[in-house]
């Protein structure tokens, strides 16, 4: 298992809390929270080690399209870069749409 | 048409709001709480900050009620020491609202392969106070279970099933004690093979579970039909008769059974569906006992020496010796599983807790109960501990020996409520659901401090192989989580003994070990009455318990706070 964390500088936010996935194979759970600071901050614990490069890719990407302050934690069990991705839009959508 | 709605393939909080009344959902204790397992991260191993169990509150037909949903997909269900809390603590929150007065329902869905292994000893302890809650809360309201798949439910959580007031289940639940691979593990590919799947389908799914009664409701794997299947269950009421509680029954079922012979899941269908001769059972009876040959072990020689009767007469299932002796100036009742070489079920020779086993011990304290009905103070229940496991074989699985357990438990955890003090005295190994059948729900748990004497949840070899761990890493992991030692030390530090004896050799105890003993067990059984505590609460309030068990102390904590 390895522990990284991300820090993101951003402008907008973003309504409310949201929780999606679970830390069973090949997926993950990710709590997204709206921060009043001008900031992202990513906590990924994985269970997979060695592959910090590729988590920052990922998140280069999804910060670069979406700029939102938040604190994200990531809790992972083998997800693939798709996955993530995919959950990661999820959250943002969980947190801008529901009711 | 309408295309179904799957439920196996919902997540535990969708189940969880899929079976509460539109719009009542509301979680206690959720993710945003981060209440997670404290023991995962240390050995690698990333946690979930639910820890895998949803608690929710709402409505089912307009009645109060709490859902408990775990989440197969996180590490297999398998229960721990948060999650066995949040388990634990809301049916113990459910129980203090209906004593109260306040009715509330509940109902809990089931995907769990049972302990989860890296928290071992936090796993099983949880599971016991599980059951004890079970039990009571089954006097007020029906406890529902729903076992939709895809995991079912395994080991010590296929015991808490066996309790359940109604079961709704799927073809694609499944229900069994020891799991296929653990029993390849222990008994060999020639008992049970692992990679059968049809075989394993056949013997211990939804489908055959349902047609042998050992579930109610077969549903299709639906939401509307499951939830309107709980409804009606709620609607219902409490029912008249709970399997767990019909010792006599399966008893005579089981007697019925050649274990010599091949058995099928088809016969048992044809055999569970006609009423027995009694005739015939008596006769199995008799040669049973004709074949009992004595082999000491530390359970006997315990049970001899405390009882002061060297050949204690037994019943027709010999490996249960029970008797009723004085101790001090009062009759108290001893019950001990020992080793019969010559055991009907040849996977339960060697002191394991079998299909009969389960039962007898369930009858034997049921009996205390009923002889004890309407007295004030009622005798104290004595188990002697030294139980390797259970048996591990395909005919137990095949008849339910989750069943068998869990009558046990819940003849236990009864006569405990009903007050007849109940304390367990562990002179040998006390291991996984043996234990849990036999000790695990006393009152007071007296252990001696002796290299013999171990509480676990699974060997070492199986317990390697299902976490696909080598044994050596799996002492590693020990050192960093005592619940996961084997060692009684080790296992003191969860605050769940009264007292753990040294200076005493488990196997070849001396004169003044035994009177020592004797006063121990009398007190232990004074401080049970003068206490007053029928439930097992007093296990979290010891000074050990205070750190061993500070996560399990703090979700109830917490659940009491967001329960209203």
């Amino acid at each position: 298992m390895e522990k990284l964390t991300f820090e993101y500088a951003a402008t907008k936010s973003v309504p409310k809390r949201a929780y999606v996935g679970v830390v069973g194979s090949g997926d993950l759970e990710i709590l997204l929270e709206p921060i009043e600071e001008k900031k992202a901050y990513v906590v990924v614990r994985t269970r997979f080690d060695g592959f910090e490069q590729i988590w920052r890719d990922m998140l280069d990407r999804f910060f670069e399209d979406n700029d939102i302050a938040v604190k994200i934690e990531i809790n992972d069990f083998g997800a693939t870069p798709g996955m993530v991705t995919m959950r990661l839009l999820q959250a943002l959508e969980v947190s801008i749409d529901e009711a | 048409m309408k295309l179904k709605d799957s439920f196996v393939e919902l997540r535990a909080r969708d189940r969880a709001k899929a079976l509460l009344d539109e719009g009542t959902f509301r979680e206690l204790l959720g993710p945003f709480e981060r209440i997670e397992s404290p023991h995962l991260e240390p050995q690698g191993i990333v946690p979930e900050c639910d820890d895998g169990v949803v608690i929710a509150r709402g409505l089912i037909c307009g009645e109060r009620a709490v859902v408990i949903s775990i989440e197969g997909a996180f590490q297999g269900g398998g229960i721990g020491e948060v999650s066995g809390a949040k388990i634990a603590g809301a049916l113990e929150r459910a129980v203090k609202d209906n004593e109260k007065g306040i009715k509330t329902n509940a109902v809990i869905v089931h995907d769990s392969g049972g302990v989860r292994l890296q928290e071992a000893n936090y796993g099983l302890l949880s599971i016991a106070e599980i059951q004890s809650a079970i039990v009571a809360l089954r006097n007020y309201v029906p406890v529902i279970g729903v076992i939709p798949g895809k995991i079912g439910c395994f080991g010590g959580m296929s015991m808490t099933a066996g309790l359940f007031s109604k079961i709704v289940i799927t073809r694609e639940g499944r229900m069994t004690l020891n799991g296929p691979e653990v029993i390849e593990q222990e008994a060999g590919v020639a008992e049970f093979d692992s990679s059968d799947k049809r075989m394993i389908w056949d013997t211990i799914g939804g489908a055959q579970r349902q047609a042998i009664g050992l579930a109610d409701v077969l549903a299709d794997d639906d939401i509307t039909a499951i939830t309107e299947e709980v409804r009606i269950f709620v609607k219902e009421g409490k029912p008249s008769e709970l399997r767990s509680s019909q010792v006599d029954l399966f008893l005579s079922r089981i007697k019925m059974v050649d274990p010599s012979k091949p058995i099928g899941p088809m016969d048992v269908r044809e055999m569970w569906s006609k009423d027995y001769i009694s005739k015939d059972v008596e006769n199995i009876k008799s040669e049973a006992v004709k074949e009992n040959e004595k082999v000491m072990s530390r359970g006997r020689i315990w049970f001899e020496k405390l009882t002061g009767i060297s050949n204690p007469k037994v019943g027709d299932v010999p490996s249960v010796l029970c008797t009723d002796v004085n101790l001090g100036d009062e009759q108290v009742r001893y019950i001990a599983v020992i080793p019969n070489p010559n055991n009907r079920f040849p996977r339960a020779r060697n002191g394991e807790v079998g299909l009969e086993e389960g039962w007898t011990v369930a009858k034997y304290v049921r009996e205390a109960m009923e002889e004890d009905d309407g007295k004030e103070k009622k005798r104290p229940i004595i188990a002697v501990v030294d139980v390797p496991s259970q048996a591990y074989g395909y005919k137990e699985e095949l008849l339910g020996i989750f069943q068998s357990c869990a009558g046990a438990v819940d003849a236990y955890a009864s006569a405990r409520y009903a007050g007849h003090p109940i304390v367990s005295l562990l002179v040998g190994p006390a291991i996984s659901g043996a234990f849990l059948t036999h000790g695990y729900q006393a009152n007071r748990i007296i252990a001696l401090d002796d290299p013999g004497v171990l509480v676990h949840a699974m060997s070492k070899q199986s317990a390697a192989r299902i976490t696909k761990r080598s044994i050596e890493e799996l002492d590693e992991a020990a050192k960093k989580v005592p619940s996961m030692a084997y060692d009684i030390q080790s296992y003191s530090t969860l605050g769940t003994l009264e007292e753990l004896v040294s200076g005493i050799d488990g196997a070849a105890p001396k004169a003044e070990d035994i009177e020592n003993i004797k006063e121990k067990l009398s007190k232990a059984i004074e401080v049970t009455r003068t206490s007053g505590i029928r439930d097992l609460s007093n296990r979290l309030t010891s000074e050990k318990a205070l750190t061993g068990r500070a996560a399990g102390i703090k979700v109830r904590s917490r659940l009491k706070e967001e329960w209203n």
